[in-house]
């Protein structure tokens, strides 16, 4: 079955392989401009405090290098529609199934092999190209400390090995069920897109608990390291939070909720508000028990949320593969 | 063992649709047997059931002593080919024989190999490439490599110029000669002359039920075309079963299956052969598919 595999994925896995070595190629060239502008400003960097400002007006790779990393996003989807959603849909339209489930295998060897082999390709194709993107991300977490970003976070460490498993085992199981390979490349992307959007924007806050720091409003706080800020905002003694709106508001808190004692301060003086008056609204603010809140991820989970977000979506593949050995072993050809 | 295939209140339901209900054959080792049928009779889910790629909705069947299944055991005694002619039409001949190697406990690639040298065949093109005929040749070579016990072919024939209907007929019946009483064949095909040329066993399907199952030889033994005058036909049908009944304005044909002989010296008893047994039957079973049937044979 593996010289069966092989022989009819051949051709796509050599273009697979060029197409990764192309993209290695550009990263390689731009990470290594990057890397070469990152030591010609460190020492500028390390000069100044930490952080400084003249550190983050430095753009690191540029923009074409940029859009180039982020196309690395969307590299799961392109194995999961590419491999996965022809593996069984594709065979049961021409009608090969007739010819490879009559051959004296059962059709869960006949999976497993063909399945297996694909998924360990997206694994390693998705780890290759995560592992690329980790390394040339590494002068810019240095210096923006960035990795735990959403956007960032999704294309370094460990997860576009789980991303691409992922991807690969919706592709095939959509295509077991649905038995047509366009409209299975159609729930694929659709699939992968949804469940990543739901994962990352709603789950992936609550992996481990936040941390949450308060300091007067206004004064703002940058947790240390590569933290990951989930929400920040003002709270009042009423533990009403406020967070976001950023038209008419003061520190974040709009200017309805500013109290009528402190908000009369903003409008003192002319029209315009200056520096000065904001300042007394806050101290008035902070006075009424207002208090500013930063909660965020500290950097030490990391690594932590790489792997818990690495194994939710190895355990949907394995559940999706289970949904298509049950499919494949049960339904007629 | 007798019956290879053996099949006991067959039925598959599809949604909502009956592609076969209440099929009862058997089939003996080592006949060639012919299944014949208008389309959509129910010839295809019959042989898919057989080869274990459908599971039955009612109903029993047997092929060599136990129900088809995903066994590894079982699949390697059965041969099937299927009507779109099943390959992968990248990979060449060659990929495909060397991949039933891998497939199958045992694999006879090397007369596969010599007998598509023998029809001209390249083994280094993708099948994809061949013409219809050939492509029928590479997948029958494949299905007979496997050297199976049961060989199961939906209507492999169909989409071939006489010529090539010719060469693959020969190929199958050398290679059931060459297996010497081991191999069962169930060939399905609207041919009826191609099929008697090389059967020996039919089986009837129509509207999803079987109309006819057992040896051409003795049915057509047992059925006679009656010519007589046009007259009271009540008492020939106590004894006999009257298939088939043409009436013209003074004569009456009927294509009967005897029960003993007949005395009636009235008529006149003649021979049948196998289409009109088969057009017979097909025209009692008044289904809207006769007339299908009887114009494609027509047009061959």
């Amino acid at each position: 079955m593996t010289w069966l595999v092989w022989r009819q994925y051949r051709a796509q896995g050599a273009a697979a392989l060029a197409l990764l070595a192309a993209f290695a190629a550009v990263l390689v060239v731009s990470g290594l401009q990057i890397a070469r502008q990152w030591h010609s400003v460190a020492a500028a960097c390390t000069a100044h405090a930490a952080g400084a400002s003249g550190c983050f007006d430095v753009s690191l790779g540029g923009s074409h290098a940029q859009l180039l990393i982020g196309l690395s996003t969307i590299v799961p989807a392109v194995l999961g529609f590419l491999w996965g959603a022809p593996l069984v849909a594709q065979e049961v339209e021409t009608g090969t199934v007739n010819f490879a489930w009559t051959q004296s295998i059962t059709r869960t060897r006949w999976l497993s092999v063909k399945a297996g082999w694909l998924l360990l390709a997206a694994a390693l194709w998705g780890g290759a190209i995560g592992a690329l993107a980790t390394w040339w991300s590494g002068p810019r977490n240095a210096l923006y400390q960035e990795q735990f970003q959403p956007g960032h976070f999704d294309i370094q460490g460990i997860v576009p090995i789980g991303y691409a498993v992922f991807a690969t085992a919706l592709g095939v199981a959509a295509g077991a069920v649905l038995r047509r390979t366009l409209v299975a490349i159609a729930v694929t992307i659709g699939g992968f897109t949804a469940v990543r959007l739901l994962i990352s924007l709603v789950v992936r806050p609550h992996y481990l608990a936040a941390v949450t720091a308060y300091y007067k409003p206004m004064a703002g706080y940058s947790p240390p390291g590569s933290a990951w800020v989930v929400s920040e905002g003002v709270i009042d003694k009423h533990g009403h939070v406020y967070v976001g709106d950023a038209a008419a508001l003061v520190n974040g808190v709009p200017v309805t909720a500013v109290p009528a004692s402190c908000r009369s301060l903003l409008y003192a003086g002319p029209d315009t508000l200056t520096r000065t008056h904001l300042q007394q609204a806050v101290s008035c603010m902070q006075a009424g028990g207002f208090r500013g809140f930063t909660t965020y991820q500290p950097a030490s989970h990391y690594w932590p949320f790489q792997g818990i977000e690495t194994g939710i979506f190895l355990a949907l593949a394995a559940g999706l593969l289970a949904v298509t050995f049950a499919v494949v072993r049960n339904r007629d050809a | 063992m007798s019956a290879v295939i053996e099949t006991q209140d067959l039925s598959k339901r599809y949604r909502r649709v009956t592609a076969l209900s209440d099929c009862s054959v058997t089939v003996p080792e080592s006949r060639i047997c012919a299944l014949i049928g208008p389309n959509g009779a129910g010839k295809t889910t019959l042989l898919r059931l057989l080869a274990g790629l459908a599971r039955p909705t009612g109903g029993a069947v047997s092929v060599l002593g136990g129900a088809p299944r995903q066994d590894p055991a079982f699949l390697a005694e059965i041969g099937y080919l299927a009507q779109e002619i099943p390959l992968y039409r990248r990979l060449t001949a060659e990929d495909h024989i060397r991949a039933g190697a891998h497939l199958n406990p045992r694999w006879d690639g090397e007369s596969a190999r010599s007998r598509l040298r023998e029809l001209n065949i390249a083994l280094d093109r993708p099948v994809g490439t061949l013409s219809g005929g050939q492509r029928a040749q590479v997948a029958l070579g494949l299905t007979l490599a496997k050297r199976p016990r049961v060989l199961l072919l939906d209507e492999p024939v169909a989409a071939l110029d006489p010529l090539a209907r010719r060469h693959f007929l020969g190929t199958l019946t050398a290679a059931v000669a060459e297996a010497g009483g081991e191999l069962t064949v169930v060939l399905s095909s609207h041919l009826i002359a191609d099929l008697e040329r090389v059967c020996d066993h039919i089986i009837l399907l129509t509207g999803s039920h079987v109309q006819l199952c057992g040896d051409i030889d003795a049915l057509l033994a047992e059925h006679k075309v009656l010519v007589g005058p046009r007259k009271d036909t009540s008492s020939l049908e106590r004894t006999h079963q009257v298939v088939h009944t043409v009436r013209t304005a003074r004569q009456v044909t009927m294509l009967v299956r005897l029960n003993g002989s007949v005395l009636d010296p009235a008529y006149e008893a003649s021979e049948v052969d196998l289409e009109e047994l088969v057009l017979g039957y097909m025209g009692a079973s008044a289904t809207p598919a006769y007339a299908h049937l009887a114009a494609v044979g027509e047009d061959q």
